[in-house]
C-alpha cells in the first residue's frame, strides 16, 4: 500500500498540495421476506483515488487498478485535471492548516458481525418474519442485515499517513399489511432497513427483533382500519426517530458550509442560512442546541479523521437556539475565514471527491422522559418512525411523513392514525419546540443513505437524538 | 478515454468461474465505466473528476437457493474466490421454490445491442470539458452560475453457464445550468448519448432567460389549478410513477396502482407511457440483469393500465415471458428505467396558450411517495415557477409544494408537447427518461412557501 500512495503523490509533483485515498470496502447485505431469502450479497471494493491542488483548483481522478503504474497514470490524470480547471477558476482556492497526522484507528466493536456464521443471521431474521406472520392480517414480513467495514489509507504531501478502520452493522424488520383499499407498512427499530451504528453484532442482539416482530406487525394491521391523521395546528410530539430525520434534513443540511457557500446550488441546492447569520440568528428555542459530533463512539458518522487527513472533532451548530457553527472543511473554512476545519470531508468510497458530510448531528438532550412529554398536552398528535420526507432547495420549507400516528388526549396516547403527515418553516419549528426528552431517551441512530454531490454520493450520517415537542405545528398536506 | 471495457479479456476470465465446481448455475454480469465529470459553482469550476469503475457480480444458485457476491478486482483469482464466497452463501440459505433458474439461450433469444454509444463522448478529456463550461461560464456571465458537464462511457456484459453471452455499451453527455441573477432563479439542461446533441450553449442561455422572466415577481395562493409541465417536470413524475408502480413485483404484491386498475383508464386520450431502451432518444443497454432483451412495454397504453415490466421470477408467477427488465435486485424486482411519454401534437407555445388562468412548471424538486398505489407524489417546484394569464406567461412566483397523484394529473391531460428531451439519472448512471411537455387540468399546489 505505501509503494502506491508514493507513488500517486509523486505523480502529482508540482502540485501545491496532494492527498491520496485507497479505500478497501466489505460489504454483506441480507433480505429476508418471510421465510425466502430475497438478497444475500456480500462484496468487495478496494481502489484509490488522487486529490490534486494544482493552480488554484482541484483536480481527481481515480481507479481500482492496485498498481504503481496505474498509481502514476492517474497521479497525472489528476494533476491534468486541476490545471484544467484551472482555466475556469475565478477564486485560487486556499486551504486552513492542519497539522500532519500519522495515526492507526479502528472503530470500537465487541463481536466482529462478519464472523458470526450465517446460519445464525438467517434464523434470526427468518424468525423475526415467522412472528410478523403469524398476525392475522399481515401480507409479509421483512427482515433486513447490512454490514459492512471500510479501511482507508490516507497520505498527503504535508506527510499525512492515517489508516482507520470503520465498521458498522445495521438490522431491522418491517410488517406490511393491506385491504382492499389501504397499504401500510409499521417498522422495528426504524424504518429503512432499521437500526444502524458502528459498532459489532452486539448491536444486533441488542434489537431483540424477534421480541418486537409480534407488536411490530399488529400496528400494521391496526394502521390499515385507523382513521386518517387530521389536517390541523396542533400539538405535535415526535419520537426520536423522526426527530432524527427532522435534524438531518432541516439542522444537518442547512449547516453545511459548502452548500452556505453555494457549491451545491444546481443540484442539492443551498441553504436559507448565510455566513453573516453566525453567532445571530435564532435558529430555534432556547432549548434547541445542537452539535456536530465526530467523536461519539458508535456513531453512523464517528471516525478519528475525516478524508482530508483532518482530526474528528465535536463543534457546536445551534447554541441555546442561536446559530453557532457550521460543518467545514479546510477549503470552505478558508473561504469563510475560519482558522481549522472542523472535520467533516468524506467521501464514499475510492471514487469520489471528499464532499462537506455530515458526521453526528445531534440534538442534546433536555429532560423527563417521553411520557413526561405527552403527559403536558391536552390536544395533540405523536408521531413515529419516518416514512418519508421532502424540502426545498434552501431547506426551508419541508413536509415529513411518519408511519403511525396517536392522537394525544388529556395527557394520554388515544386511537391510533394512519397517514400522518406535517409540514413547516426551519427557524419557525425549531422556534416552537418546548421540550426535549431527557438522557435515558437519547440514542445516536444512523442514516445509511444521504445523498449529496455529483456523481451522486451516498454517506452514512449519525444523530443523536430524543423524543420532542412542538407546539402550533399544521398536521396533513396542507 | 478508451472503451471501457475489454469484452474479449472478461469472457476469458469469466470462463473457468462458470464451470464453479459444486455450483447447478452459475452468472457473471459485469460493467465498467469511465467518466469525467466538472462541476462549476459561483460561476467558476469547483470540482472536477475522473474516475474508471469496473465490478462483476458472481450470482450461483446450488438446487434453487441462490446467493450473489461481487468484486471491483476483474482477475480470474477475484472472480473465482467470488464465486466460491457466493456458493457457500447459497449452500447455506432456505429453499426458494420460486427460483426460476438463470435464463438459457433459446430463452434470452432476441436483439439485445442498442450500441448508443458516441465515441466523441467516450474520447471526451478533461480539457474537453472545460472548454464546455467555459462556454457556458461567457453566456452567464452576468449572473452567477452552477451545473454540472458529464461525459461517460459505460459497458456491461452478461455470461451465464447456459451459454448465455451478450455485451452492450453505451455514451453519456449530460450538461445542467443554473442561474441566479440575485432576483430568480433559471434552469437549462441537455442530456444525449452524444456530445454533438447536446448544446451547452442553449441550455445556458435558456437558463439566463428564464432567470430573466423571473424578475417579474407575483403571488399566488395554493389551490388546484391548470397547469403547463415542462418536460424535465413531466420526466420526474413519469419516473416517480415507474418507480412506485411499473414493475410486476410491486403489483403482485398489491403496492402498485397495476394492482387494482389494470385494464382501467387511468389517463387521457393519447396518454402512452411506456419503458422503450430502443426509443431513438433513450440511453441504455439492450438487454436485463439476467441477460434477457429488453422489450418495448406499454405499461399505459393510450390511457389504459396495461401491464407491467417482468422479469424471469414474476413472469414465471404471472404466466407470461419476461419483458426482460430484471433490476439486480430481487428485493425490489423488475424496473422500468427508460420511460418514455409518448409524445403529442402540440407546440409548447400552444400549450402555454390554450391556458386562461394557470401556472408554468420549469421543474421540481425534492420528489417523494406519499402514497405509492394512489401514485401520491410531494415535492417542490423550483428554478422557474410562472402564472400564465389568458395564454401568457406574465410573472414569476414563489415556489409551490405539491401534493399531486401522478396518475389523476395523467387523467386530466389536456395537451402533450410534441417536442421529447432525454433526461440522464441524477444517481448512477444507468438508464433515461424521455418526456414532452404537458399541459395538465388540475394539479394541487397544496402550499405556498416562505423565503
Amino acid at each position: 500500500m505505501q509503494d502506491l500512495l508514493h507513488a500517486a503523490l509523486d505523480a502529482a509533483d508540482g502540485a501545491t498540495y496532494a492527498d491520496v485515498r485507497i479505500v478497501d470496502t466489505q460489504t454483506e447485505g441480507l433480505t429476508v421476506r418471510d421465510q425466502t431469502v430475497e438478497t444475500l450479497d456480500r462484496a468487495r471494493s478496494v481502489g484509490f483515488g488522487i486529490r490534486v491542488l494544482a493552480d488554484g483548483a482541484w483536480g481527481y481522478a481515480a481507479s481500482a487498478a492496485l498498481t504503481t503504474e496505474e498509481a502514476a497514470r492517474v497521479g497525472r490524470i489528476a494533476l491534468e485535471v486541476a490545471r484544467e480547471s484551472a482555466r475556469a477558476v475565478r477564486r485560487p482556492i486556499e486551504l486552513v492548516p492542519e497539522p500532519a497526522h500519522r495515526a492507526r484507528w479502528s472503530s470500537p466493536l465487541d463481536k466482529d458481525p462478519f464472523e458470526v456464521p450465517l446460519e445464525d443471521k438467517l434464523t434470526l431474521l427468518t424468525g423475526a418474519t415467522a412472528e410478523m406472520g403469524k398476525v392475522k392480517g399481515v401480507r409479509f414480513g421483512r427482515g433486513t442485515l447490512d454490514l459492512m467495514r471500510t479501511t482507508t489509507w490516507f497520505a498527503s504531501t504535508e506527510g499525512a499517513a492515517i489508516t482507520q478502520t470503520v465498521t458498522q452493522t445495521g438490522a431491522g424488520i418491517e410488517a406490511l399489511a393491506m385491504s382492499e383499499d389501504e397499504v401500510q407498512v409499521r417498522s422495528y427499530p426504524g424504518s429503512f432497513r432499521g437500526h444502524y451504528a458502528s459498532a459489532g453484532w452486539e448491536l444486533v442482539a441488542d434489537m431483540d427483533l424477534i421480541g418486537n416482530a409480534q407488536r411490530t406487525a399488529e400496528e400494521a394491521v391496526a394502521l390499515v382500519s385507523a382513521p386518517e391523521c387530521p389536517s390541523t395546528r396542533t400539538t405535535l410530539v415526535l419520537d426520536g426517530h423522526q426527530v432524527m430525520l427532522q435534524v438531518h434534513e432541516s439542522v444537518g443540511h442547512p449547516t453545511e458550509l459548502d452548500r452556505i457557500l453555494g457549491m451545491e446550488a444546481a443540484y442539492a441546492g443551498t441553504s436559507f442560512v448565510g455566513v453573516p447569520d453566525l453567532n445571530h440568528l435564532r435558529y430555534g428555542s432556547d432549548i434547541v442546541n445542537i452539535t456536530s459530533d465526530a467523536t461519539i463512539p458508535g456513531g453512523l458518522g464517528s471516525f478519528a479523521y475525516d478524508d482530508e487527513g483532518v482530526e474528528a472533532q465535536r463543534a457546536d451548530l445551534v447554541r441555546d437556539g442561536i446559530l453557532v457553527g457550521f460543518q467545514s472543511s479546510r477549503e470552505t473554512a478558508a473561504a469563510m475565514g475560519a482558522e481549522r476545519s472542523n472535520g467533516t470531508m468524506r467521501a464514499e468510497g475510492w471514487e469520489n471527491f471528499p464532499l462537506v458530510r455530515m458526521t453526528n448531528i445531534n440534538l442534546l438532550p433536555g429532560e423527563g422522559s417521553l411520557d413526561d412529554l405527552i403527559a403536558d398536552v391536552d390536544d395533540g398528535i405523536y408521531m413515529a418512525t419516518n416514512k418519508s420526507w421532502s424540502i426545498d432547495d434552501k431547506r426551508k420549507n419541508f413536509q415529513f411523513g411518519c408511519e403511525i400516528a396517536w392522537e394525544i388526549r388529556n395527557g394520554k396516547l388515544g386511537r391510533i392514525l394512519r397517514n400522518p403527515r406535517y409540514t413547516g418553516i426551519t427557524p419557525v419549528f425549531w422556534g416552537s419546540c418546548d421540550a426535549v426528552a431527557g438522557a435515558e431517551e437519547w440514542l445516536v441512530r444512523g442514516t445509511p443513505n444521504c445523498g449529496k454531490g455529483q456523481p451522486g454520493q451516498t454517506m452514512r450520517v449519525g444523530h443523536g437524538t430524543s423524543p420532542a415537542r412542538f407546539r402550533d405545528v399544521q398536521t396533513g398536506t396542507g | 478515454m478508451t472503451a471501457p471495457l475489454d469484452v474479449d479479456a472478461v469472457r476469458r476470465a469469466a470462463a473457468p468461474v462458470l464451470e464453479l465446481r459444486g455450483a447447478d448455475e452459475v452468472e457473471i454480469v459485469v460493467s465498467a465505466s469511465d467518466t469525467g465529470v466538472t462541476r462549476y459553482a459561483n460561476s467558476e469550476i469547483i470540482q472536477n473528476t475522473a474516475r474508471r469503475e469496473t465490478r462483476a457480480y458472481v450470482r450461483v444458485a446450488a438446487g434453487n437457493r441462490v446467493a450473489t457476491a461481487s468484486t471491483n478486482q476483474l482477475t480470474l483469482t477475484e472472480l473465482l474466490a467470488a464465486g466460491s464466497n457466493a456458493l457457500e452463501a447459497a449452500r447455506t440459505s432456505p429453499d426458494d421454490p420460486a427460483f426460476p433458474g438463470f435464463p438459457t439461450t433459446e430463452q434470452a433469444d432476441g436483439p439485445f445491442a442498442v450500441r448508443r454509444y458516441d465515441e466523441s463522448a467516450a474520447a471526451a478529456d478533461p480539457r474537453h470539458r472545460s472548454e464546455a463550461v467555459q462556454e457556458i461560464l461567457k453566456i452567464t456571465a452576468d449572473a452567477s452560475a452552477a451545473g454540472v458537464y458529464e461525459t461517460s462511457s459505460h459497458a456491461f456484459a452478461i455470461f451465464n453457464s447456459h451459454g448465455v453471452d451478450r455485451a452492450d455499451a453505451y455514451t453519456r453527455c449530460v450538461t445542467t445550468c443554473l442561474v441566479d441573477n440575485g432576483i430568480a432563479t433559471g434552469w437549462g439542461e441537455a442530456s444525449s448519448h452524444a456530445v454533438d446533441e447536446v448544446d451547452v450553449g442553449a441550455a445556458a442561455r435558456r437558463a439566463v432567460d428564464k432567470a430573466q422572466t423571473g424578475r417579474r415577481r407575483g403571488s399566488a395562493e395554493r389551490g388546484i389549478y391548470e397547469v403547463v409541465l415542462e418536460p424535465a417536470a413531466t420526466a420526474m413524475l413519469i419516473e416517480y410513477l415507474s418507480y412506485t408502480g411499473f414493475g410486476a413485483k410491486s403489483m403482485i404484491e398489491g403496492e402498485s396502482f397495476l394492482s387494482k386498475r389494470r385494464g382501467e383508464r387511468v389517463g387521457g386520450p393519447g396518454v402512452t407511457v411506456l419503458d422503450d431502451v430502443w426509443h431513438p432518444r433513450s440511453i441504455g443497454i439492450g438487454f436485463d440483469f439476467e441477460g434477457m432483451p429488453r422489450r418495448r412495454v406499454a405499461v399505459i397504453d393510450d390511457g389504459e393500465a396495461s401491464q407491467p415490466v417482468t422479469d424471469l421470477r414474476t413472469a414465471k408467477s404471472l404466466g407470461v415471458t419476461s419483458t426482460g427488465h430484471n433490476s439486480g435486485s430481487n428485493e425490489f424486482g423488475p424496473y422500468a428505467s427508460n420511460v418514455v411519454m409518448e409524445p403529442g401534437d402540440a407546440a409548447f407555445e400552444e400549450l402555454v396558450a390554450a391556458v386562461d388562468d394557470g401556472f408554468l412548471v420549469t421543474r421540481f424538486h425534492y420528489v417523494n411517495v406519499l402514497d405509492r398505489p394512489d401514485t401520491l407524489l410531494t415535492g417542490m417546484t423550483r428554478d422557474g415557477t410562472f402564472r400564465i394569464q389568458k395564454g401568457e406567461v406574465t410573472e414569476a412566483v414563489d415556489n409551490f409544494r405539491f401534493a399531486q397523484s401522478v396518475l389523476a394529473a395523467l387523467d386530466s391531460v389536456l395537451g402533450i408537447g410534441r417536442e421529447l428531451l432525454t433526461f440522464a439519472p441524477d444517481y448512477g448512471a444507468f438508464g433515461s427518461s424521455v418526456a414532452p411537455a404537458v399541459r395538465v387540468g388540475a394539479f394541487d399546489f397544496a402550499t405556498q412557501t416562505s423565503h
